[in-house]
């Protein structure tokens, strides 16, 4: 057959682009890793945490970019989801992460009631999923997970905490024997509620505490009026509460209404670590309630922690500033950063040069080598993760939560005491609206 | 009576009061459109972010940014039903049914852009009454008085105005009142600016116990909607007498098992109530 020279030319240029697009796109999957990141930027937890812990993400996978990517050679890519504060809308998006956008990794995750699901999900698929936020012990608990990670601290250590706190303080703070003080346990009533009121039971029994009320509710429930009346009658010395954004707001203000009083309120993250949030609803009235959470990095003395940290927490602050023009940095923003940060920069390059590339199976190796002391991260604690076959794999073993308290805009860490920053003012002071 | 019950009981009664409120203007208006407003309860939100940002923001007087929030909602009202409900009149249940599902989602996401996720307060803080060592919340008890005198005034307008008049009879028998004459047309449109004007209305009065987010509407939606249906969809006095027997149910429920429990017992309730009375509860 005859060849024309128009149409050899047409055909060599046709091949040139072809060549050309194959070799620029092998070229963009050589440099880039695709990251998706799922978090709740609509719907009620949005406001609750989600959207800071998000925005931690976004800048720990942007100073890595800017660093040269992981390991200084390969760029990071994020793919956006929006879990819209539905479990349903979750799992949808992350088997569309993992089935049409083709990412190996999973990170974030900030409702538990999605991280149960997910978990099992992403595990089935051998994926990774990278949980930052999400904090229900029942995640991990007897599941043997091999993909799922989470370097964040879990529900159960927040009983610990508030249990540890109080037994601590109650004689000297309060003059009552530990054995005397009337605990109200109330919460949401998904997974992290759940398991948050249950390591609260636990440990509050263990301790000699006296459980006087266990009650959950749905976080969207349009009253807590019954509930508020049911503490007035239990008589409870001290609460704790484990709840999202609006449902706190409301039994807050119900609180108020209804005359309730007590010696002390602990928060258990969520919506009470949006402090600006809530300050900009109750004013004062919240003044020295205690909220139990992963401590926000920059309340950290960077001198404590190992170095070149406090850079990080500076840059992370100034970003998380730029960017949302707030005035107080969440602790949900630094689990974001903190959580996503390691693995960018203690994973995946381990997975690459020691185990050859960044499939699931490579990074699921990276991950268990992890080995970082305590004070190796923004937010003061280590990471190991639990080897398979223990009742927690995959969670961090080093993670550990604080009990801090807010007075003005001003947070104080007031437990572990031996990193305190400030003696708890414990009971509420009478001139509280809420103080008993 | 213990007096913790009784004042569950007392809370839950003023409640009920905003709750009849919404399911009156519900209810109004499927009784007399035929067309069930799924995104009423968003409705309301659209009136909290205009009282919200009217009063908090603008710093308008109570009173008048209440009177703008209501006036506003109720041309809403007028819109939603020339733009979304006039033109699927004549469809299906089920199309209906998602052109107002479809327009939940919308007002819901249309906040979200406009307004990001935060959770806005009017900052109004009113004084808490104390008795016999019960405490009532002013911000309730006002509610629970604007409710019912909205209901009252709303009752007077349909039995003594000739436009109440023809809205009943369109709610009794729509065929027979055109071929006498009513123009169907501007009866909707007065049914669907009175239904807004309530949702306004209703909006005003949770701002000053809620705060305000595009998600607001998931929180009273469900409930309203199931009040309405125990009430008999389009029956007011039915969807009135439904609020505050799901409000007591939910009241002593939580008081002597648990906050869930008390919504399971009500759902419960009215499971059994539609086994028992399909078209509601005081259907006739």
């Amino acid at each position: 057959m005859k060849t024309s020279r128009r149409t050899l030319l047409k055909t060599s240029a046709a091949a040139a682009a072809a060549a050309s697009f194959d070799w620029t796109r092998a070229m963009a999957q050589a440099e880039t890793v695709r990251i998706g990141t799922i978090y709740d930027l609509s719907g009620p937890f949005a406001a609750g945490g989600s959207v800071a812990s998000s925005v931690g993400a976004q800048i720990a996978i942007d100073l890595c970019n800017e660093k040269g990517g992981i390991g200084g050679k390969y760029k990071v890519s994020a793919v956006n989801a929006d879990s819209q504060s539905k479990a349903d809308v979750a799992i949808n998006e992350v088997e569309r992460l993992i089935n049409q956008e083709k990412v190996d990794i999973i990170d974030g995750v900030y409702a538990s009631a999605h991280a149960v699901p997910l978990a099992a999900k992403v595990e089935q698929q051998k994926k990774i999923l990278w949980i930052t936020t999400a904090v229900a012990t029942a995640v991990f608990k007897d599941k043997n997970l091999q993909y799922v990670f989470r370097a964040q601290i879990h529900s159960d250590q927040y009983g610990q905490a508030f249990a540890s706190f109080i037994t601590e303080h109650a004689k000297g703070k309060l003059g009552m024997e530990p054995q005397a003080v009337k605990v109200a346990l109330i919460h949401e009533d998904g997974p992290y509620g759940v398991g948050v009121a249950a390591a609260d039971e636990s440990y509050s029994k263990a301790a000699g505490l006296q459980v006087v009320l266990k009650e959950g509710y749905s976080a969207s429930a349009p009253d807590l009026s019954a509930l508020v009346t049911k503490i007035k009658r239990s008589g409870a010395d001290v609460i704790s509460h484990a709840g999202y954004n609006p449902d706190i707001t409301l039994f807050l203000r119900q609180a108020r209404e209804s005359g309730l009083r007590f010696k002390m309120l602990f928060g258990a993250g969520a919506g009470y670590s949006q402090l600006d949030k809530l300050r900009a609803t109750f004013g004062k009235d919240i003044d020295n309630f205690c909220n139990i959470d992963p401590v926000p990095a920059q309340l950290l003395d960077p001198a404590k922690l190992a170095p070149g940290v406090g850079d990080l927490i500076k840059i992370m602050v100034e970003r998380y500033k730029a960017k949302t023009g707030a005035n107080d940095v969440p602790p949900h923003c630094s689990m974001g950063f903190n959580q996503t940060w390691v693995l960018l920069n203690n994973v995946l390059p381990v997975a690459k040069d020691k185990y050859g590339g960044f499939d699931p199976e490579a990074i699921r190796k990276a991950a268990l080598d992890v080995d970082i002391p305590p004070g190796g991260t923004i937010q003061g604690y280590g990471v190991k993760f639990y080897k398979p076959g223990t009742p927690l794999s995959g969670q961090n073993e080093r993670s550990t939560p604080v009990v801090m308290q807010n007075a003005g805009e001003h947070i104080s860490v007031v437990w572990p005491t031996n990193i305190r920053t400030q003696d708890p003012v414990f009971p509420l002071p009478k001139d509280s609206v809420y103080g008993a | 009576m213990d007096i913790y019950l009784l004042e569950a009981i007392i809370n839950r009664i003023l409640l009920g009061g905003v709750l009849a409120l919404l399911a009156l203007g519900l209810n109004l208006i499927f009784g007399v459109i035929d067309v069930v407003w799924i995104a009423y309860a968003d409705i309301v939100m659209c009136g909290m972010y205009a009282l919200y940002f009217l009063y908090a923001e603008y710093g308008v007087p109570l009173p008048v940014a209440c009177l703008i929030a209501i006036i506003g909602v109720s041309i809403l009202g007028v819109v939603v039903h020339l733009l979304i409900i006039a033109p699927v009149l004549n469809s299906p249940p089920l199309n209906q049914l998602l052109a107002t599902g479809g327009l939940l989602f919308f007002l819901q996401s249309f906040a979200t852009l406009l307004f990001g996720t935060d959770f806005r307060n009017i900052g109004v803080r009113l004084p808490i009454l104390e008795f016999a060592t019960m405490y009532i919340s002013f911000a309730r008890l006002i509610a629970f008085m604007v409710g019912l005198i909205g209901a009252v005034v709303l009752y007077l307008f349909l039995k003594r105005t000739y436009i109440g008049t023809a809205i009943r009879a369109i709610a009794q028998d729509r065929d027979i009142v055109g071929l006498m004459g009513v123009d169907q047309r501007r009866i909707y449109l007065v049914t669907s600016a009175i239904g807004g004007a309530l949702a306004g209305l209703a909006a005003c009065l949770l701002a000053l116990q809620y705060d305000v987010h595009p998600f607001i509407g998931n929180t009273f939606g469900p409930v309203i909607f199931m009040i309405c249906v125990l009430g008999g969809l389009g029956n007011m006095i039915g969807g009135f007498a439904a609020s505050f027997i799901i409000s007591q149910i939910i009241a002593i429920g939580g008081y002597y098992s648990n906050t869930e429990w008390s919504y399971v017992l009500a759902f419960t309730f009215f499971i059994v109530l539609m086994f028992i009375r399909p078209r509601g509860l005081f259907a006739r």
